[in-house]
């Protein structure tokens, strides 16, 4: 990054000569992603923003500016429960998926030789990331529910003869899966600022007389905690919006926002719809804009 | 790292505590692939315990369901499309990214990557709604691709980004020393440098394409790709069949990737011989 900061001032300083065409040249790369993200992103969205503040009279949208759609949405009380239940949910998931992948991640840094190993095992943790969404939800049915793996054991063993309503559609089991599919991503915030740590300090602190547990608080937490923070954020927002999870092994306990979202869209309620869409995304836009300074800090998508 | 033990007595057995954490980590993250997997195999035809023998006939039924064979057609044409325009936006827009004096850099980038942040049912719900209400289009598979292309496009300039970022500037500094024009020193000098990170942005736009969901529910209409199928066929319960399928869906999504991660670096050595 400062490599470019040095060099992108003396490139545009060799251009300037050229004038203004020059100047507005360097910008041309990004018209076809101007285009693609201002008609396909910004403007549907700002779209839905329009269409939570007008109504919906017989199945017409109609251009009349009223917050109705919101009063309905509270007014509704298993709509407002369902959205502190999300809330909820998501910071109970995050919470574990932090807790799961942060002794993992701790364990992996420091306990694992660098190199081959270290990059083979992280490989591991990453690879599930880039197989699909909808499988990996779909391959814990196989191992939650009636007719599912524990079930199905618990009766051959002949251990029960009825189903064991452990684990069967509910929050429970949206937690579970939603921590499963959320943890490649902690795993790597985490790594990204663990691995940059300076042990030597920790050893220091150790040399002059700190236990393990004061040089974990004192000198560890304090600077990777942009990392935790990134961590949290890239967890706790994809998960707000969670509609397959809830779907597939969340039953009518685990039902969280993003299923009343499509069930309105579905029911052909738009407004309404886009209303309590925008509930979450106003939601996520404070987060972004609260914590902007931790996700310049790492590019976590990075191969 | 010896010099812990020492110091804290109990070093011995926090080593050990998230050793084992570690592996029922990994177990937590494989067991369920890996029962889908055995289960894809499994002669029990309710798809579940108790495994009963192996079997290979669930995959010859998978070879023969001619709605999966028009749902992957459908899926590779929109990777295609997907992939085509992802690789071409995505690479245009890296260049202004990196190199031009852009005012607000970081929040440009951070403006790019939105897309990926956005919980994908929010894209696919607002795009719905422009496309349908406001643009009064058809749901088809073109609908699915500008969904899809939205999505994976952030994808690309990252990957590209990072390695235009990455390449010695004084390189083209020297090519335009030495008299080359803006067209040659791009021609000759940074598509040559930065292809493998093109080609790697092109597989994994391609992958994320063929495994993508939640856009796709919303944008595809009557069609379906093969994660819709999936999903159809799911809300019956599951089957020996959709196991096999996710099986060979999830094969093919890890060589892409393994291909993405090992085609730069082919590339490299092939020029390196071709070269000497």
């Amino acid at each position: 990054m400062s490599e470019t900061a040095a060099t992108a001032p003396a490139v545009a300083r060799g251009r300037s000569r050229l004038g203004w065409v020059a100047r507005l040249g360097q910008y041309v790369g990004f018209v076809p992603a101007l285009g693609l993200f201002g008609v396909f992103f910004a403007l549907p969205l700002g779209l839905i923003v329009a269409y939570s503040f007008w109504e919906t009279i017989d199945y017409n949208v109609v251009h009349h500016w009223t917050v109705d759609n919101y009063r309905y949405f509270f007014s509704v009380s298993t709509y407002v429960h369902t959205m502190w239940a999300t809330i909820w949910v998501s910071v109970l998931a995050t919470a574990l998926t932090i807790g799961v992948a942060f002794p993992f991640t701790y364990w992996l840094v420091r306990y694992v030789p660098r190199g081959a190993l270290q990059r083979l095992l992280l490989v591991l943790v990453i690879l599930p990331f880039w197989t699909s969404y909808l499988l990996r939800v779909y391959s814990w049915l196989n191992i939650l529910g009636d007719g599912g793996a524990i079930n199905r054991f618990l009766q051959w063993i002949h251990l029960t003869h009825h189903p064991v309503s452990f684990f069967l559609y509910d929050r429970p089991a949206v937690i579970l899966v939603l921590v499963y599919l959320y943890f490649p991503f902690a795993v790597l915030t985490l790594y990204a600022s663990l691995e940059r740590f300076d042990w030597d300090q920790f050893k220091a602190a150790m040399d002059l007389g700190a236990t393990p547990r004061i040089a974990i608080t004192r000198i560890l937490l304090p600077q990777i905690k942009p990392g935790i923070t990134t961590a949290v954020i890239f967890v706790f927002i994809p998960i707000l919006g969670e509609y397959l999870t809830p779907q597939l092994v969340g039953g009518a306990q685990g039902v969280m926002i993003g299923n009343l979202i499509v069930n309105f869209f579905t029911g052909a309620q738009y407004t309404r719809g886009a209303a309590a869409a925008l509930l979450i995304a106003a939601l996520i836009i404070v987060l972004l804009v609260l914590f902007r300074r931790s996700l310049e800090v790492e590019d976590p998508y990075r191969a | 790292m010896r010099e812990f033990e020492v110091v804290s007595p109990h070093a011995r057995l926090v080593r050990w505590l998230l050793g084992s954490w570690a592996i029922f980590v990994y177990i937590f993250l494989f067991a369920p692939i890996l029962v889908l997997i055995a289960f894809s195999f499994n002669a029990n035809q309710y798809g579940t315990f108790p495994f009963t023998g192996w079997t290979m006939h669930w995959y010859g039924q998978v070879f023969h369901d001619y709605q999966i064979k028009d749902a992957l057609f459908t899926t590779l044409r929109i990777s295609a499309e997907v992939t085509v325009v992802a690789t071409m936006v995505g690479t245009a827009a890296a260049f202004p990214l990196v190199r031009s004096r852009l005012p607000f850099r970081s929040g440009v980038r951070i403006g790019m990557t939105l897309p990926i942040m956005i919980p994908g049912l929010l894209i696919g719900v607002s795009l719905l709604v422009l496309l349908t209400d406001v643009f009064h289009m058809q749901l088809s598979e073109q609908t699915a691709v500008i969904g899809q292309s939205v999505y994976t496009t952030p994808f690309v300039v990252l990957l590209v980004a990072a390695r235009l970022q990455g390449f010695d500037p004084a390189l083209e500094r020297a090519a335009s020393d030495l008299g080359a024009n803006t067209y040659r020193r791009l021609r000759y000098v940074v598509l040559p440098l930065i292809m493998p990170a093109v080609f790697a942005g092109a597989l994994f736009a391609f992958t994320l394409s063929l495994d993508e969901f939640i856009i796709t529910l919303f944008l595809i209409g009557a069609h379906n790709t093969l994660p819709i199928y999936i999903y159809t066929q799911v809300k019956f319960g599951i089957t020996p069949e959709v196991n096999a399928l996710a099986t060979l869906l999830l094969a093919a999504s890890l060589c892409l990737i393994a291909l993405a991660f090992v085609l730069p670096m082919t590339i490299r050595r092939v020029r390196r011989l071709v070269r000497a």
